[in-house]
């Protein structure tokens, strides 16, 4: 519980809201404080934010050598898990996840990867190429 | 045009915010941490099958929805529960329910929401939030996590009531039609003391209640031989994170519920329950101990700061406090 935000994120952007949090203090009464999170709030946000751009760096690079699917990029940037997925898309687990290799993304038709395309909210030629 | 005269009040935990304002709104009054006691929101269940963000789930609180449901049911208030399969439907229903002048709480997905604090940006079906009035196709939202009044266009708040995903939402819309003059509020608060004992204590399944605080603690002990350092700590932050972050109040809500004893022992007039409301205290201050050591692990890439057995200790002797507590509260009359 602190009185300003705090500079511990890489994005300037989070950390900038005020919230409501209850405390108990030493003389035996609970207390309501509007303030920003402390200090190991902003940590264990932080490692959640360092785990999923580093999965999505490592997908990236995955696809562009060959060894997996567009989807697989799309899904880490979504933050989502083929069950995830599965549910957003309308799409089977089991067929969400023979569609995270190459071959068979490339022999998917139009149906499907219009499915996918909308679930991740971007076009069918978006999810074809990654930048 | 409807802008219904609201007040807002932030408050710790999304479901008893929401509850508690709109009951606020027809008068009666209520507190927060009475809406969740009485709602009996406090739980603890750990299910390592169920991965979240690529960790194991563990939970701190009871199925959404059900604060709500439990809360107006024990007082006796006459609820409305609406879900939709089609978005048109439910939209042109929020609407209506506007214009005869009632707020509406709703069940959102956070992930499209876009006044969220980015830092929360998670697939997380389970936020509630209030619509109080409406203005053509601009809908004038209370959060109870926002410090100030927002507002939201049509296509979001049509996108993020239909969030798809685990705990989908469905455009579920709920909102309080009656509420009685006279509310004995006593009965209520005991039957949901008793509710949240049972829960805690009660049932014979290893995973739930103080029986899946020991089970977590166990399990931490061998996280970091069989998954290595850097996925265990990733791990104990899942753990942290759904203590600490967004929507617990802290603690889990240990501090809510601490609070809620408080004032259940002015209002039953039972002097035990403050006790019992300081060792709660107490304990949550534990927990928060256990969450300030263990974010020293999820700083370091993976070197232990504290040794995981450490912190599994500290998980068996926060068990202990907690049956205890939840074994006094069971013989409540």
């Amino acid at each position: 519980m602190e009185e300003n935000p705090n500079p511990v994120y890489k994005d300037q952007r989070y950390g900038q809201s005020k919230e409501l949090l209850y405390s108990y203090d030493a003389d035996g009464q609970f207390h309501k404080n509007v303030g920003f999170h402390g200090e190991p709030d902003r940590i264990i946000l932080q490692q959640a934010w360092d785990h999923f751009d580093e999965r999505i760096a490592d997908a990236r690079q995955r696809v562009l050598a060959g060894k997996a699917s567009p989807i697989v990029y799309y899904m880490e940037k979504f933050l989502a898990d083929p069950l995830n997925l599965s549910m957003m898309a309308g799409i089977s687990i089991w067929r969400v996840k023979w569609h995270l290799r190459p071959g068979a993304f490339k022999r998917l038709n139009e149906k499907t990867l219009k499915k996918y395309a909308d679930a991740f909210n971007i076009t069918v030629a978006q999810l074809k190429k990654v930048e | 045009m409807v802008k219904l005269e609201f007040e807002h009040r932030q408050a710790g935990h999304c479901e008893s915010g929401v509850t508690r304002n709109l009951l606020n709104y027809h008068h009666f009054k209520i507190s927060e941490p009475m809406a969740f006691g009485i709602g009996a929101g406090l739980f603890f269940s750990y299910l390592p099958f169920l991965k979240m963000q690529h960790a194991p789930t563990t939970s701190f609180r009871v199925w959404p929805g059900q604060v709500f449901d439990r809360a107006t049911k024990e007082l006796g208030v006459k609820t409305a529960v609406h879900t939709f399969r089609n978005p048109k439907d439910s939209m042109d229903k929020l609407n209506a329910v506007l214009d005869q002048g009632y707020p509406v709480g709703l069940q959102v997905g956070t992930f499209h929401l876009p006044f969220f604090p980015p830092e929360y940006r998670m697939h997380y079906n389970m936020h509630n939030m209030i619509a109080y009035g409406h203005d053509n196709g601009t809908y004038y939202i209370s959060d109870t996590l926002m410090e100030n009044l927002v507002e939201i266009n049509y296509e979001d708040l049509m996108r993020v009531r239909f969030a798809k995903g685990a705990f989908a939402p469905q455009g579920r819309m709920y909102y309080p039609t009656f509420v009685p003059k006279d509310i004995d509020i006593k009965p209520a608060i005991i039957k949901g003391i008793r509710k949240t004992a049972n829960n805690m204590v009660g049932i014979p399944f290893p995973l739930i209640g103080a029986k899946g605080i020991r089970y977590l603690a166990g399990r931490m002990r061998k996280w970091e031989k069989n998954l290595g350092p850097e996925k265990a700590s990733y791990y104990l932050g899942q753990v942290l994170r759904m203590e600490e972050e967004v929507g617990t109040a802290g603690a889990g809500f240990r501090f809510i519920y601490g609070a809620f004893l408080e004032e259940a022992s002015t209002a039953l007039n039972q002097p035990w329950l403050k006790e019992l409301s300081i060792e709660m205290g107490e304990t949550a201050n534990k927990w928060r101990e256990f969450s300030y050591l263990g974010s020293r692990n999820c700083k370091k890439r993976g070197k232990a700061d504290q040794s995981y057995n450490f912190l599994a200790d500290m998980l068996i002797e926060i068990a202990g406090r907690e049956e205890k507590i939840f074994r006094k509260l069971a013989k409540i009359k």
